[in-house]
């Protein structure tokens, strides 16, 4: 068991953004080294709510970032917790066992499958949310989280959410590749 | 039954042609009542509906119907309000709400090709409309001067005056697709109701991108408008009126509509002309819904023709990556299309299409596909960024012909209000098929010359629905084959005006709203005709009129 005490150089996840409020964000509850390797960049600070820890590790595997962001976490989690009450057991399960068995994130779905785990629709709930912003499914199906969903953020370079004015009129028609052209 | 209230003319529905009707009577000096079926929305309630909403690429979402006036929704479940009688289905969509439809359209204001009046003449399929190209075009003109339609001169439809504003910047993307397909294929400028320029109090375009299902600033036009302006021409709106029943008098002239509140109160409107716009589903459900002794079958229809020759536009699509960042999403929705396709002698054989490019943000649609794939982990950023800045769509949009067995029909099961359902009765002909088959090869090219990979084409057989709801109030100078004459006015009664798609006898290949308002819009001088007002008077300030 180890911990990360240095801090190590934050990855940018919203290149227009200065501060960037999500290098205030935490990565807790890693217990294995393996998760680390997973995630290089992982850091531990102190878990607002202790009950989460086990929900942040997971989600840090399955999004692929080492930094997300608390008060949008706790909202994810308090609408998987209540959307389905075994949720917080779930997580740590399914966390324990990406962590005992080393599986690799884009293995786990398969791996799951085959198994035919009763943790199988976990991964895609939990990316669901942080991605689309969205819990629950058909009827019960609710939106937590538009433009901070983390798909929104990974294009917030060249793309704005829509709705959102892209730029002045015709700022559209440049080649992104050329920079930026909204702020 | 409250029995109050009285105009020169009733129009039911309250969309972007029943309120240009509306307000076109009422700037001649006559008395107008628009009933309308669903509430008052506004735009920025729209606009956190759609933010707020878990189905975000379900257009319908910002737009749950009213408990008094449904309409069709299917996600996330089938509400059962359009009954599918088959063999294909039908799952049209459209709004009741005041303004109608339109709040959520794409814009597209195409006026048709002169030779869409006359496919019969020509290539021996479908219908020759009662009237022709020139007989409309000064009320295309009139209908883009009011939208304020934005486009180009080089689609096939000839005018005698400029369009209102130049065409919307051209996004990137399809920058990058004009170049790389002029090989082969011309790729044009859409022609739509979204503004390049400051228009009558109205912002530019600011590339919110999300013009389905609502625009946030008002760049693009839409019948919240339409009906703010009549209502600004002394038009009375009553909202949450949904109406039941037209009633007549011995001659067969018709004398009142019969509406529902919300709370299923009946009330009484009289009025000298009656005008039904309320789409092309609602409207020919209420003309059969007005059975009298005099009339068993229901209005406008002593030949059964009311509900018949339904028709929309089909689509088939390819989606592929292409072998270069464009970066859909920056810019409006539909903003290119090749209309080379849409008229030639190969219509006596197959369908003629429209092929239309797609600038929507792919970002939603491929984080949905990924997670389904389970691509967890860091690969899903990759994948994400990857798809979003390199895929695109083409789909091509097919003509229908008329059929007479495509029809809307009343069911045996009722609404919420005890009113019959509509029920659709829908195929995919021959004709549209082959057209599909025949634009697989154009879809190919231009993925050839996108240098695109992982080609996926639409499931073979399955045809998206472009919500063009057309043909089931069809004009013609028949009345065994058609319901209104050429300025939309029954056959049967000599007060009652039908206006909206439904009127449109043929489909042609482009987007339905502005053909079918120009038509709404010369039918307006027959109206005032009609009603004595043969040289329209000066407006009147909207507070001198009220109803008679």
């Amino acid at each position: 068991m180890e911990r990360r005490h240095s801090r190590p150089p934050l990855p940018t996840l919203r290149p227009d953004a200065s501060p960037d409020p999500l290098r205030r964000a935490l990565l807790v509850g890693f217990g294995a080294t393996y998760v680390l390797s997973l995630v290089p960049f992982a850091w531990a600070q102190a878990v607002p709510d202790a009950a989460m820890a086990p929900f942040m590790a997971l989600s840090a595997v399955l999004v692929g970032r080492p930094s997300l962001d608390p008060a949008q976490a706790k909202r994810l989690y308090d609408a998987l917790a209540a959307n389905d009450p075994g949720f917080p057991a779930a997580a740590k399960q399914l966390l324990d066992t990406v962590e005992q068995r080393k599986i690799d994130p884009m293995q786990l779905q398969q791996t799951l499958n085959d198994e035919n785990s009763p943790l199988k629709d976990l991964p895609r709930q939990v990316v669901t949310a942080w991605f689309l912003g969205i819990v629950g499914s058909g009827k019960n199906a609710r939106c937590v989280a538009f433009e901070t969903a983390l798909n929104a953020q990974v294009v917030a370079d060249i793309l704005k959410p829509p709705t959102y004015a892209y730029g002045a009129y015709g700022s559209w028609t440049r080649n992104p590749a050329e920079g930026p052209d909204h702020g | 039954m409250a029995d109050i209230l009285s105009a020169d003319y009733i129009v039911v529905g309250s969309g972007i042609i029943g309120s240009l009707v509306a307000r076109k009577l009422a700037l001649a000096g006559a008395s107008v009542i628009i009933l309308e079926a669903g509430p008052r929305v506004t735009r920025g309630e729209l606009v956190a509906r759609f933010r707020n909403s878990p189905r975000r690429s379900d257009w319908m979402s910002p737009y749950p119907p009213a408990d008094w006036a449904p309409h069709p929704i299917y996600q996330p479940a089938d509400n059962g309000y359009l009954i599918q009688a088959g063999p294909y289905p039908y799952p049209a969509e459209y709004i009741r709400q005041v303004g109608g439809t339109t709040w959520h359209w794409a814009a597209q204001a195409w006026r048709n090709l002169p030779n869409d009046f006359r496919i019969k003449s020509l290539y021996g399929v479908g219908v020759d409309w009662p009237i022709g190209y020139e007989d409309l075009e000064p009320f295309y003109q009139e209908a883009e001067e009011i939208m304020g339609v934005s486009g180009a001169p080089n689609t096939g439809s000839p005018r005698a005056k400029p369009f209102p504003m130049e065409p919307v910047a051209e996004p990137y993307a399809m920058r990058r697709l004009r170049e790389r397909l002029a090989s082969d294929f011309p790729v044009v400028a859409n022609t739509t109701a979204r503004n390049s320029r400051p228009y009558d109090g109205r912002p530019a375009c600011v590339g919110n991108n999300s013009c389905q299902p609502i625009c946030p600033v008002d760049a693009q036009y839409h019948g919240g408008l339409s009906a703010d302006a009549a209502e600004a021409a002394g038009v009375q709106l009553i909202a949450n009126a949904n109406v039941y029943k037209l009633e007549h008098d011995e001659s067969g002239k018709v004398t009142a509509a019969l509406y529902y509140d919300p709370d299923k109160s009946s009330h009484r409107i009289t009025g000298k002309t009656f005008v039904v716009a309320a789409n092309g589903i609602e409207s020919p459900r209420l003309l059969l819904l007005s059975t009298s002794d005099k009339f068993p079958k229901g209005l406008a229809n002593n030949f059964d023709m009311v509900g018949r020759h339904l028709m929309d536009h089909p689509s088939t699509s390819l989606t592929f990556d292409a072998d270069e960042d464009v970066w859909l999403g920056r810019g409006p929705q539909s903003p290119s299309s090749i209309n080379t396709l849409r008229d030639g002698p190969f219509r006596s054989e197959h369908a003629p299409y429209r092929l239309d490019f797609t600038n929507i943000s792919r970002v939603d649609g491929s984080t949905k596909s990924l997670i389904a794939a389970g691509v967890f982990g860091p690969e899903l950023e990759k994948r994400l960024r990857h798809s979003a800045a390199r895929e695109m769509n083409v789909k091509n949009v097919l003509e229908v012909l008329p059929n007479p067995d495509h029809r809307i029909t009343l069911s045996s099961e009722k609404d919420a209000m005890g009113i019959p359902k509509p029920e659709t009765h829908y195929s995919i002909e021959d004709y549209t098929r082959r057209g599909a088959e025949r634009s697989q090869q154009d879809f190919r090219r231009i993925a050839e010359l996108m240098g695109g990979t992982n080609l996926r084409f639409s499931k073979d057989g399955d045809f998206a629905n472009n919500q063009h709801i057309c043909g089931t109030l069809s004009m013609g100078s028949d009345p065994k084959i058609s319901v209104c004459d050429e300025w939309g006015r029954t056959h049967d009664h000599e007060n009652l005006y039908l206006a909206g798609t439904g009127v449109l006898p043929t489909s042609a290949t482009c987007n339905s709203t502005e053909n079918a308002l120009a038509v709404a819009l010369r039918a307006v001088t027959h109206m005032l005709a009609q009603q004595g007002a043969t040289s329209a008077p000066p407006p009147r300030d909207a507070d001198e009129r009220v109803p008679s």
